[in-house]
């Protein structure tokens, strides 16, 4: 095959200049991320009453600061994340444990960890460590090593530690998102279906005691999903505001700033979690499914990019992190359409707030750095030449 | 490229490919989701919308006055001052309202009031403190004010009784709402407001749909918290429709003032139009005091009072008419001619029919008598005698025609008809037939016959006028003044009954002697009534009959007389009934004269003003 036969005498000396990867850069994609957040930012300048302050201009900000830390990363040679994948795990737990130990309390939860110069959110940093590192360890993986349970028990552990760490905040959400994200690549990588099967039968089964373990405000969440009208002024309010929020969108909406729901807060927190909603209100039905197409084309090109990545590691941390922005995506739209209890997860590029678009930026720039990298083949144990 | 590396690459991508069908399927329940609730809800949606921003206030329209024939206001409504808590403004509630009720002391109850108000309405809703405020304890608000922070004094409406119990049973009183006001017409609107009144007797309660006028609508939108935000739609109220009364208030002043120790009713009006000028039921009560809350030791004292102050005997009290009747038995006699003018009849003192004893007033008795006489000394034998002679169903007719057994359609509620007996009537009730007995009590207003005052104004105002009908009525209408139509009496045989009840008054024998008068020429014609409210036995008859005075209040007869004046073409006519007053000559016939003499003089001085006016 002189094609790859051509392509590995290349990939021989795989040096790509700056210039290089300028070129090689997917412009596209990050359009379509561009793209999203200038929604998002119109929809809070929307939600202060047509104002840039409070929300819409630090999310400008924080957007420029996210693009230039996206091009940082996408810049930085792929094999640097392989070669130091279990470093940044490894951090990424510390940092758990820390704030565990001297972490700020927040909200109820303590999340926030002050390192002097910057406040950081570890169970943020860990939702790209655990992709980085579950991606080096299944990246010289053949398939019958992943099918046999004694190889699988380090990722699992790799990822029931930080799991367990942000229950213990406690963040819900973020831990359920670790663990989907995980469980998916468990799945891409070759893991037999019934296995996930069993494991799903033996969860449904757990319900009732994990039930117990839950804190009464988790609890009362799920209650007040499967029934609103419980407490219609109090833990149910949101739900129900939500639904008429974005219902009474109807199919144009009423059109920029004149969601009258939004503007007269019938729901709290709306520039937050429930964002979507003020798109439904006042882009009615057109609006909603542009943003979900955009979502979708984001979510394809994640998909697109992995299958191009001629490595695995490069496939798998495209794929991890994509499996890691589409469960934004699907359990806050889930959750604010009265689909999914209300657990706290943001609408990814369009709600307010920084640490949530750092990470995803950080994401992205990890995905467009697998792109520009994509015909570098990394050997079983990192290597240039080894096959 | 290794095997592995091969087949691994396979597997990635077809479980890649999995995924992706997967992701497919989220995105779509997503979007079935968001057409679920924006196109198939998005109605319902809207609405909810719609509902959570818009609020709905009414805004209160002012009621309709109500004047007096001259202009004078019965019913206003007067400005009131009420101080009102707002809490977002105070900064320390409790001690505000400390600070409040060392200036003006509040009731417990009230306190506690304003303790749940303050609880449950929105930090920016105000919240009453005290109604009614007089000017010093307003100004010892603004005074004291830097330490009533939150305390504000809002402007309100209320209404106004000008002539306190003078007009009461005809202009009538509202009050605030009960709950059972609420159950009975839970969609009315207007009930929602706060301080809204409605009618409740007299002119206010049946003309409330004119007086109380339409309310405005405000429709603004309101955020979460409640707080209005903008004015979407304003539509001003229609004040209610003045109403102008046939009532003089200066009658009305001087019959109450006349009757204010007595459970009595005096009602006057112009016989030729039927306007009703005084219409006066006593005891009465100041209407004022039902426009707040009515205080418990008031209603207490209202309504153990015996003589019943809150029933308008004028046009719910029934009696029987006595000596009154005998005018119709009379009328019906020469109309039916079996009764002559020259016609003599002979007075014993009694009369036995059957194997019964029917007694005159006077056990003299009166000798020989003639239609006239009979009149003025009222005499009971003349119309014993006569009576079976023309027939209870021609006595009944002439009542019937004239006005009894039916309602007179005054404007006010709770009128009543009382019952004018017939052969039927006794047959349905008691199961018997009719028997003389029952046509000489009927002869002279006795038995089963009772009448209200104003029925037996309507009667002697058409004997009056001379057999003409007249729809008597307390609203100013010109098209209302006008005779309905003519009873078709003889109007000889008119002219001879008032001979008689002029000779009543104006003849040194007549009953009402002691009551004449004479103003320019004018004088009264009418005729007495007394009425016994119980049954005098064989043995006290025998024993003599005890005076009225000797007797307990409720034991004594009610007192009455009918009248008009000038005996030549009458104008005005009056029905005095004194309940329990004892004799109707002695009690009823000079307040009737006393009445009758106001209204001549006010005449008379209205007629001056005018002259003077003109020039």
């Amino acid at each position: 095959m002189s094609f790859f036969k051509d392509r590995n005498c290349y990939l021989k000396n795989y040096n790509l200049t700056l210039l290089d990867k300028i070129r090689r850069f997917n412009y596209k994609y990050l359009f379509l991320v561009c793209l999203v957040v200038m929604i998002g930012i119109s929809l809070l300048y929307s939600a202060g009453n047509g104002n840039w302050d409070p929300w819409a201009d630090r999310q400008f900000m924080r957007f420029l600061l996210s693009l230039s830390l996206l091009f940082v990363v996408s810049f930085i040679n792929l094999r640097f994340w392989m070669k130091y994948a279990y470093i940044i795990y490894g951090a990424g737990i510390l940092l758990l444990i820390g704030v565990a130990l001297f972490g700020h309390v927040g909200m109820g939860a303590q999340r926030w960890l002050n390192l002097g110069f910057i406040h950081v959110q570890p169970s943020e940093v860990m939702k790209i460590a655990l992709v980085i590192a579950l991606a080096r360890y299944f990246h010289g993986a053949g398939n019958e090593e992943v099918r046999s349970i004694k190889f699988m028990i380090p990722p699992i552990l790799m990822m029931l530690i930080p799991v367990l760490l942000i229950l213990e905040q406690p963040d819900l959400g973020t831990a359920m998102m670790l663990v989907f994200a995980s469980v998916g690549i468990f799945f891409v990588v070759g893991v037999q279906i019934w296995k996930f099967v069993a494991v799903m039968g033996v969860g449904a089964l757990s319900i009732p005691i994990l039930w117990t373990f839950l804190h009464d405000y988790q609890k009362k969440r799920v209650l007040t999903f499967l029934d609103p009208e419980r407490d219609p002024l109090g833990a149910g309010y949101h739900i129900i505001q939500s639904k008429i929020t974005l219902g009474s969108g109807g199919i144009f909406g009423k059109g920029f700033m004149e969601g009258t729901q939004s503007r007269l807060n019938f729901l709290p927190e709306k520039q937050t979690d429930f964002i979507f909603t003020v798109l439904g209100e006042e882009f009615g039905l057109i609006g909603s499914y542009f943003l979900i197409l955009l979502y979708v084309l984001i979510i394809a090109y994640g998909f697109y990019i992995a299958i191009k990545s001629s490595s695995f590691f490069g496939k798998l941390l495209a794929i991890g992190l994509t499996i890691n922005f589409s469960l934004y995506v699907f359990i806050n739209m889930g959750m604010v359409m009265g689909l999914l209890p209300v657990v706290g997860v943001p609408l990814p590029l369009v709600s307010y707030g920084g640490t949530a678009m750092l990470t995803l930026f950080v994401g992205f720039g990890l995905i467009e750095s697998v792109f520009i990298n994509r015909e570098m083949i990394i050997g079983r144990r990192g290597s240039i030449d080894d096959k | 490229m290794s095997v592995w590396r091969f087949d691994k690459t396979r597997l990635m991508h077809q479980r890649i490919a999995m995924l992706g069908v997967v992701f497919v399927c989220l995105i779509l329940i997503l979007m079935g989701r968001v057409f679920y609730l924006q196109i198939l809800q998005g109605d319902k949606y809207m609405q909810l919308a719609e509902k959570n921003r818009i609020s709905i206030r009414l805004t209160p329209p002012a009621r309709g006055n109500i004047y007096d024939r001259n202009g004078l206001k019965l019913a206003e409504n007067i400005k009131t001052f009420q101080a009102v808590l707002i809490k977002e403004h105070a900064q320390d509630i409790n001690q505000v309202l400390e600070n409040f009720q060392k200036l003006i002391p509040l009731d417990s109850d009230e306190v506690e009031r304003i303790r749940k108000e303050i609880k449950f309405k929105r930090a920016f809703m105000p919240v009453r403190i005290k109604d009614n405020l007089s000017f010093e304890e307003m100004s010892l608000i603004q005074l004291n004010a830097p330490d009533l922070m939150g305390i504000q004094i809002e402007e309100g409406m209320t209404r106004y009784y000008r002539f306190k119990e003078d007009s009461t049973h005809v202009v009538g009183y509202v009050s605030l709402l009960t709950e059972k006001d609420m159950e009975d017409d839970p969609e009315n609107p207007l009930l929602d407001l706060p301080g809204y009144r409605i009618g409740r007797t007299g002119i206010e309660q049946s003309m409330d749909d004119i007086l109380k006028g339409t309310p405005g609508i405000r429709k603004t939108e309101v955020n979460a918290y409640g707080r209005s935000v903008r004015v979407l739609e304003e539509k001003k109220p229609i004040n209610g429709q003045d109403i102008t009364l046939t009532i003089d208030s200066r009658l009305q002043s001087f019959a109450t003032e006349l009757l204010k120790n007595e459970g009595a009713s005096a009602i006057l009006a112009n016989v030729q139009t039927g306007e009703i000028l005084m219409l006066v039921s006593a005891p009465a009560f100041d209407p004022n005091l039902f426009t707040a809350p009515i205080s418990v030791k008031n209603w207490n004292q209202i309504l153990n009072n015996e003589k019943k102050p809150l029933q308008n005997k004028a046009i719910s009290g029934t009696y029987s008419p006595g000596s009154i009747f005998k005018p119709i038995v009379a009328l019906a006699g020469l109309e039916s001619k079996k009764l002559y003018e020259n016609q003599e009849v002979f007075c014993g003192g009694r009369l036995k029919s059957g194997n019964q004893f029917f007694h005159c007033w006077k056990r003299a008795g009166h000798g020989h008598l003639k239609m006239t006489e009979a009149l003025m000394h009222s005499c009971d034998i003349f119309f014993y005698e006569i009576a079976p002679e023309i027939g209870a169903d021609k006595i009944i007719q002439m009542a019937q025609k004239l006005g009894f057994g039916s309602l007179t359609g005054i404007e006010l509620r709770g009128e009543r008809t009382g019952i004018l007996p017939s052969e039927q009537w006794k047959q349905k009730t008691f199961k018997e037939g009719w028997r003389t007995g029952d046509t000489i009590n009927l002869s002279i207003g006795q038995g089963y016959l009772t009448v209200t005052p104003i029925q037996i104004l309507k009667v002697i105002t058409q004997i009056a006028n001379g057999g003409k009908e007249i729809s008597l009525h307390l609203i100013k209408d010109a098209s209302k003044d006008r005779p309905i139509s003519d009873l078709g009496l003889n109007p000889y045989h008119l002219r001879l009954i008032k001979r008689g009840l002029s000779m009543v008054v104006n003849q040194k024998k007549g009953t009402a002697y002691n009551s004449r008068f004479e103003i320019d020429g004018k004088t009264m014609a009418g005729k007495t009534a007394s009425t016994q409210v119980r049954r005098i036995s064989l043995k006290e008859r025998e024993e003599g009959v005890k005076s009225q005075e000797e007797l307990p209040w409720k034991y004594r007869d009610h007192a009455m007389f009918a009248g008009f004046t000038p005996v030549n073409n009458p104008k005005y006519a009056v029905a005095v009934v004194v309940e329990h007053g004892g004799g109707g000559a002695k009690k009823a016939a000079p307040i009737a004269s006393k009445i009758l003499q106001e209204a001549l003089r006010l005449d008379k001085l209205d007629a001056l003003q005018n002259r003077l006016e003109r020039r």
